[in-house]
């Protein structure tokens, strides 16, 4: 793969975030779907780690990260380390014992998801903002309906990988 | 163990590090600036942020066209009988309806606080997650918004408080969302409490007025008031309605959920309360 299709293939990555960017922060923003706004970022950044394994995963998940953390106020920088880490994890995962379809990235995105919501849990526990009660009625339905986007945001990818990804281009 | 982290994506976990350090300091150390790199990347998407709401605005009004016609031509038949009553009472009541309009340019905001220095601005983004309740405007540190500043609609009802301000933007923490906190005053028994925002509360567009007084008798429907005390926030922009009296779980105090005055999910147009007089 010569330097000029790997840097296609990741501008086509990137690209396939906007509609995601646009989903998240601008639609159920404003049109949460049954009073839940789903969580789309993070599991298209753990779909490009199950596609494209552990490396490949990180740098998008930092890409990811830094979207989210411009449109997310206050955000005080956990989410680099959590979402590059998670992606890494979510790629050696996929690549050593689950397979990279959309079972593996549904494996994925459920355990990446659940650490991330254990995460956001944990902090606002961790200052007193509210009961685990409280902050589980929250994370749980996002997690769900979050979980159930990945039939929608892996088909997008998928067809990414298709055109482009992995070593496609030298072949 | 080297080449693990080599092939493994270290690196970019390293810089993912190195990014949350230089974060997590800047929104230390700026205290409600924005760190550099979500003012870079939010000076950058805030048109592209206002075109996109502009477009979605757009759309939902023709869906509204197209899909709710018989409910709008009700309502605009609804309208139009209300229209006409509001004409046969301004006959009626011309010159109350004179004086009426007086009083309502007396009380106008600008002319009852006249300590207040505002900045209009427009709401370009919603907030998109469900553990804080925000809305990001159109401007921003290039017209003196600094975070703590008040924001208000064109009638002074509270909206929320700056959070967070890049150059051309700034984020704003609506009134109900969890991490909202200020000092309260129900208006008609002036009963000082304080109101903050509550997970459980805000998934339901509203806040809790909390620390009030045993012997005072509240009832649905009270005004609720910010109270100004500590001079951090002005005092007196009206903040909503009490709706119900709830028991705090540990059944030792009594709470108020509180109704904002304004639908935060219609807000076009704000104004930032960029300065105003410390009244003790």
């Amino acid at each position: 793969m010569t330097r000029q299709d790997f840097a296609f293939k990741w501008l086509l990555y990137a690209v396939a975030l906007l509609p995601v960017l646009l989903l998240e922060f601008a639609v159920f923003s404003r049109w949460p779907l049954l009073g839940v706004s789903p969580v789309l970022v993070p599991v298209a950044a753990f779909t490009v780690a199950v596609l494209e394994g552990s490396t490949g995963g990180a740098g998008y998940g930092l890409f990811c990260a830094l979207f989210w953390s411009a449109a997310t106020p206050g955000d005080t920088g956990g989410v680099f380390v959590t979402l590059t880490l998670l992606c890494l994890l979510a790629g050696l995962l996929a690549q050593r014992f689950l397979r990279q379809n959309l079972l593996g990235c549904l494996l994925c995105s459920l355990l990446g998801l659940t650490v991330w919501e254990l995460f956001r849990v944990a902090v606002r526990l961790f200052s007193r903002a509210a009961t685990l009660p409280q902050l589980l009625k929250i994370a749980l339905p996002e997690l769900l309906l979050s979980l159930a986007f990945v039939l929608v945001i892996y088909p997008l990818y998928r067809a990414v990988y298709r055109k482009v990804g992995g070593t496609k281009l030298a072949d | 163990m080297k080449n693990f982290f080599r092939h493994n994506g270290g690196l970019i976990l390293l810089i993912a590090i190195l990014l949350a350090i230089a974060t997590a300091l800047g929104s230390t150390l700026l205290g409600g600036t924005a760190n550099p790199i979500a003012n870079a990347v939010g000076t950058i998407t805030a048109p592209i942020r206002g075109a996109v709401n502009s477009f979605l605005q757009w759309t939902e009004n023709r869906y509204d066209y197209a899909f709710r016609y018989e409910a709008l031509q009700a309502e605009n038949e609804e309208l139009r009988k209300e229209n006409a009553k509001l004409q046969d009472d301004a006959r009626e009541g011309q010159a109350a309806a004179q004086e009426n309009k007086r009083l309502r340019e007396l009380l106008n905001l600008a002319a009852k606080r006249r300590d207040f220095q505002f900045a209009s601005a427009t709401v370009v983004s919603y907030g998109a997650s469900n553990w804080e309740n925000t809305l990001t405007l159109s401007k921003g540190s290039n017209f003196d918004i600094a975070a703590g500043d008040c924001v208000v609609t064109e009638t002074g009802a509270l909206v929320g408080v700056v959070t967070e301000v890049g150059y051309n933007w700034c984020s704003v923490s609506t009134v109900v969302d969890a991490t909202i906190e200020m000092g309260g005053l129900i208006t008609r028994t002036s009963s000082a409490g304080i109101l903050k925002g509550d997970f459980a509360l805000m998934t339901e567009g509203r806040l809790k007025l909390s620390y009030l007084p045993e012997e005072v008798d509240f009832i649905a429907g009270d005004e609720v008031v910010t109270s100004g005390m500590g001079g951090v926030y002005p005092s007196g922009l009206l903040v909503g309605y009490v709706e119900e009296i709830h028991s705090e779980p540990s059944g030792m105090a009594r709470y108020a959920a509180v109704t904002p005055a304004v639908t935060l999910s219609d807000l076009i147009e704000v104004f930032v309360i960029t300065d105003f007089d410390v009244v003790e």
